[in-house]
């Protein structure tokens, strides 16, 4: 038997970043919350492919006496997220979470947006601007552009910034940007902009026709296909906060 | 300079081996010499299809496993004077196609002088599939005309531009030619099929030809003949067509200009024959 070049220890930690999805839950009920999932994800319940989940319960809408953690759970592995962990727990639920094995993220938690990542080494200029507000990352500045047709089972991120698809995509396609998606050419497949959470992001195109779109994790999806007024043609879409809550807003988009 | 053509689709049963059989003849009967491999490790339909398959005593894996040589594998057709066929073998080993391999037996049917090496892809994003196209310098994507189709071809295309030797070395991308076969314009127009137009508005690259559903074609392979030596048939026409388009210089509006689409159109049949049938 071979043996493994020598370590000198048999264990090591690293610090490592993961990418998650978070879920915010306003409600606890399993039940109201399979509903609620199953429109978001239309007839797609492999729309998520066993990402690490971090429940938030910073923004529930009254907290519960009891939650049912097994149904919660249970749940979200139907869907193919794989929860791991709780943040913005309220006090009186922590008792609760003992049995289930999730991680309690400290204070705070992860935060939705990410943080830019370091702009290349130039001391000076950034002491400069101690007092303005910090310049934008390389990674921000710089935008994501596609030239050729996205092809089913390809799949772009565009990692805090726009993406530009200059000839389309394809249904079964999946396109992601933390900022906006701008496409000239026909856009199908899942179009997710406002990728980490960023709610002002857009989705522009000439020509409308995927099978799911969210902006900042709201979602539409057209398991029926896109309703004729728009299928097609030059879209925008963006969201909207009013008092029933969080909208997609879908409207032709004016070329000339 | 040899150029290397595959014929693939991700689906299976859509006529790649049929396409692969009639484009390879139809390049030969245009005086050019050429040569067609069977990727289809285990099903081996090429060599019935071209008539061949008496003759098989070597195949590809044993080329390339260093059994025998090249030159005592390949057929010569037995119609066309500069055809010759490189057949699959039986065995169940699907990774007996080696990526060096199957480089070391194209670089040497090109220093044969080959014009073309045509490879008869296998169904799937698979292995075989993989090789088939990894050394393409052009790819004919054959499609039917149904949505399962189209989305399978959709995804070769993205393999294609991910994983072929030139996207790898990102030199020029692999020529793209979209092929719709089994089309019958009477169903288009009942609404059962999708149309060519559809199609190609789907997948988005150039369209060389559309070729129609056709009992001829199993007549054809019955009889071990590629269908573009079925004369005067609307098969053998249409493939004839897309051979002149492959060979054709120009963009793909001036060479379809040039050399329109046939038998797409569907005229309702008129009274004396609908009473009378037949032609
Ligand atoms: N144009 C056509 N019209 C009718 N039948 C066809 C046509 N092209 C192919 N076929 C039939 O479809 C079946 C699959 O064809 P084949 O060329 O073996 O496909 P593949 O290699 O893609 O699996 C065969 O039975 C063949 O005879
Ligand atoms: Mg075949």
């Amino acid at each position: 038997m071979s043996r493994m070049p020598a370590q000198s220890r048999d264990l090591e930690f690293r610090n490592a970043a993961m990418d998650v999805t978070i879920a915010v839950l306003h409600h606890t009920e399993p039940p109201r919350l399979a509903d609620a999932m199953h429109k978001m994800m239309g007839g797609m319940p492999d729309f998520f492919d066993g990402e690490a989940t971090v429940l938030d319960l910073g923004e529930l809408a009254a907290v519960p006496d009891h939650i049912d953690w097994p149904g919660i759970l249970s749940l979200f592995r139907r869907f193919c997220l794989r929860p791991v962990a709780v943040q913005n727990v309220p006090p009186e639920l922590l008792e609760g979470l003992r049995q289930t094995n999730l991680a309690i993220l400290p204070e705070g938690g992860l935060r939705n947006h990410p943080a830019p990542a370091p702009a290349p080494a130039s001391a000076p200029v950034q002491q400069q601007l101690a007092l303005t507000p910090p310049p934008p990352s390389a990674q921000q500045a710089t935008t994501m552009i596609i030239d050729r047709p996205l092809r089913t089972g390809q799949q772009v991120y565009a990692q805090y910034s726009d993406i530009v698809l200059l000839c389309g995509s394809s249904s079964g396609a999946e396109i992601i940007a933390d900022g906006c998606v701008h496409c000239y050419g026909p856009l199908r497949g899942r179009v997710l902009a406002g990728g980490s959470g960023n709610t002002n992001a857009r989705i522009f195109t000439t020509n409308f026709g995927p099978e799911i779109v969210s902006i900042g994790g709201i979602y539409k999806t057209f398991e029926h296909g896109v309703p004729d007024s728009i299928a097609g043609k030059p879209v925008h879409v963006r969201l909207v906060t009013n008092e029933s809550g969080q909208k997609l807003v879908i409207e032709p988009l004016r070329l000339n | 300079m040899s150029k290397v053509v595959v014929i693939t689709s991700g689906k299976g049963g859509v006529g790649k081996t049929t396409t692969s059989a009639a484009i390879a003849s139809g390049l030969a009967l245009r005086g050019h010499k050429t040569a067609v491999i069977d990727f289809d490790v285990g099903l081996r339909n090429l060599d019935l299809i071209m008539g061949c398959e008496r003759r098989v005593v070597y195949d590809f894996v044993n080329v390339i496993q260093g059994d025998a040589r090249l030159s005592q594998a390949l057929i010569k057709d037995k119609q066309c004077e500069n055809l010759y066929i490189l057949p699959a073998s039986q065995t169940r080993d699907k990774d007996a196609l080696t990526e060096e391999g199957v480089e070391e037996v194209i670089d040497q049917l090109r220093q044969m002088d080959f014009e073309f090496i045509v490879c008869d892809s296998p169904a799937g994003i698979e292995h075989g599939a993989v090789m088939a196209l990894t050394f393409a310098d052009e790819a004919i994507i054959t499609t039917n005309p149904e949505v399962s189709s189209v989305r399978d071809s959709d995804r070769i295309i993205g393999i294609l531009q991910s994983k072929s030797r030139r996207a790898q070395k990102g030199d020029e991308p692999v020529k793209e030619h979209l092929l719709i076969t089994r089309y019958s314009p009477r169903r288009v127009a009942e609404g059962e099929m999708l149309s060519y137009q559809d199609v190609q508005e789907l997948l988005r690259i150039p369209l060389i030809g559309v070729i129609p559903e056709s009992e001829a074609v199993l007549q054809a392979s019955n009889q071990g003949m590629p269908a573009i030596h079925l004369k005067g048939s609307d098969v053998a026409e249409a493939y004839a067509d897309v051979v002149a388009r492959f060979l054709e210089e120009g963009s793909n509006e001036e060479v379809l200009a040039k050399r329109p689409l046939r038998f797409v159109d569907y005229e309702k049949p008129g009274l004396i024959k609908r009473i009378f049938g037949g032609k």
